[in-house]
């Protein structure tokens, strides 16, 4: 079967630094992938790359088969128009760490912005599929609150709401949760949770490493500009896993033994 | 000064209030024709110094940078005089007035419109990128709104600044408030009557700006930053 999205060779540079050098993956429809890896590894910079934050090099990636952002004309690859690009972004959603929602609009003008100046769909009904949305993910109460009176699990869990207004194809998180205090990670991962178990499509930039292993069907981990290792979790958490995947995840492991270890003692 | 005896007399003031009238619309219509044109200058300057070229940042900045620099009393009798002897062209006294405070403050209103599109968070802009918007889109959903909240203060203070430097305009003559209060106080030798009127006239030509100004500014802090 075609896969939903397919990478091939992408590289990315800032001036002389080379974050990206030659990534190759492809995510299938209803699969959930994690992207782990060091602070600085390049996971924010190739999650913005596939939806045309940041403009790639060279390398080429592929939704449903179609070239993303660009157009091979005879004269070789052109930049697509601002229409273009705008009608294959909202076929990713993206979700941000800082969540980003706008603070002069309510909850509910936040998911049905787009929507509205984007694809012209009447504000009437803008206004019932968000409360809809809101209500999927547990914020039926705060539909006309602004963003300053939402603790952060709620802003970003109107973020979430925000990007399925959408209707995408596959929603891309970038650590979602590594901006909230302790106690408001639990919501918003439930609501991720959720949406896998609705067979959501989902690339999931993430520091949870035990949430990854329980939602992810594949992991992939990034050093270096490089994919080292990609696979199930059995096989990043197992023992099969290349040296610098086990190096990586054990410090995780670690810290998280210290943590509940101090907790116990 | 010390003097307690003084006799205020301000019947003066009222025998000349059709001058006054005149004086404070000439100026209002003055310092309305400066924040217009030195706004929409400001605006065009603001963002031509916000452009990726050099060639077009670099003059837009140096021209920024001079017009900040030049004491607006001496841009205003500088044009008056040299303007004539430069180009051969000679402009009524309150055309260029209009001109030379309008240069003036455009370089303000242009650092208060680049301060205000920079401060507004690249995430904001990129949220809305994702959900489709186009870059024009974005500018007039996102950071335009958010830009002119958090622009108002400033501005405010501006118009307050260019009505007070209207009165620099009675250097080349031009009627305002100021250059008729010298006026009427050489033909009435009463200057402390005239001094206190032009002032109490500039006090509520501006207090009810910068309250106007503060009641919006609270009004948005609280609907949308708690
Ligand atoms: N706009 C940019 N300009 C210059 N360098 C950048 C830019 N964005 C990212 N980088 C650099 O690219 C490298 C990869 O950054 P990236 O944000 O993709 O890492 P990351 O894996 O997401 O890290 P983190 O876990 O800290 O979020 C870093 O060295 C970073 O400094
Ligand atoms: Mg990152």
């Amino acid at each position: 079967m075609e896969p939903l999205l397919a990478i091939e060779g992408l590289h990315k540079s800032f001036g002389l630094i080379e974050v990206l050098k030659g990534i190759s993956l492809q995510v299938q429809r209803r699969e959930v992938m994690g992207f782990i890896g060091a602070s600085g590894s390049g996971k924010s910079t190739l999650l913005r790359c596939i939806n045309m934050l940041e403009v790639p090099e060279a390398g080429s990636i592929r939704l449903a088969g179609e070239l993303v952002g660009f157009r091979d004309t005879p004269r070789g690859r052109r930049l697509l128009p601002p229409r273009e690009l705008s009608r294959q972004r909202r076929r990713m959603a993206m979700v941000f760490q800082q969540f980003n929602l706008w603070p002069h609009r309510t909850a509910l003008e936040n998911v049905i912005e787009g929507p509205i100046v984007v694809q012209g769909i009447a504000p009437a009904k803008a206004r019932e599929m968000g409360e809809a949305l809101l209500r999927k993910v547990g914020l039926e109460d705060r539909v006309h609150a602004y963003p300053s009176r939402l603790s952060g699990g709620q802003q970003q869990r109107v973020a979430i709401a925000r990007a399925l207004a959408l209707q995408p194809e596959i929603i891309l998180f970038d650590e979602p949760t590594s901006a909230l205090d302790p106690e408001l990670v639990g919501e918003v991962l439930k609501v991720i949770r959720d949406l896998a178990d609705e067979g959501m499509t989902m690339i999931i930039v993430t520091h949870e490493m035990g949430f990854a292993h329980e939602v992810c069907d594949r992991i992939v981990f990034l050093a270096d500009g490089r994919i080292q290792d990609m696979g199930p979790p059995a096989h990043i958490f197992g023992a099969e896993a290349g040296p610098r995947t086990r190096e990586f995840t054990r410090r995780y492991l670690d810290r998280h033994q210290i943590i509940t270890g101090a907790a116990h003692g | 000064m010390g003097d307690a005896a003084y006799q205020w007399d301000f019947q003066v003031i009222w025998d000349y209030r059709d001058v006054f009238a005149r004086a404070i619309g000439l100026t209002l219509s003055l310092a309305a024709l400066t924040i217009l044109f030195g706004m929409v200058l400001g605006l065009v300057l603001s963002l031509l110094r916000m452009s990726p070229l050099k060639v077009v940042r670099w003059p837009a900045t140096a021209w920024v940078e001079l017009l900040r620099a030049v004491p607006p009393l001496v841009l205003v009798v500088w044009i008056y005089y040299c303007l004539p002897i430069l180009l051969g062209l000679s402009m009524p006294a309150f055309q260029t007035a209009v001109l030379a405070l309008s240069l003036y403050s455009s370089a303000f209103f242009a650092e208060i419109f680049r301060a205000g599109l920079q401060s507004i968070d690249r995430g904001l802009v990129e949220a809305a990128s994702s959900v489709g918007m186009t870059r024009s889109q974005a500018l007039r959903r996102v950071v335009l709104p958010l830009a002119s909240q958090r622009m108002l203060p400033p501005l405010v203070s501006q118009c307050v600044l260019v009505v007070k430097n209207t009165a620099l305009a009675g250097y080349i003559a031009v009627a305002d408030i100021l250059y008729q209060g010298q006026q009427i106080s050489v033909q009435t030798f009463r200057p402390l009557e005239v001094l206190t009127t032009v002032a109490v006239i500039f006090l509520v030509l501006i207090v009810p700006m910068t309250m106007g100004a503060n009641v919006i500014e609270s009004h948005i802090r609280r609907k949308y930053y708690r």
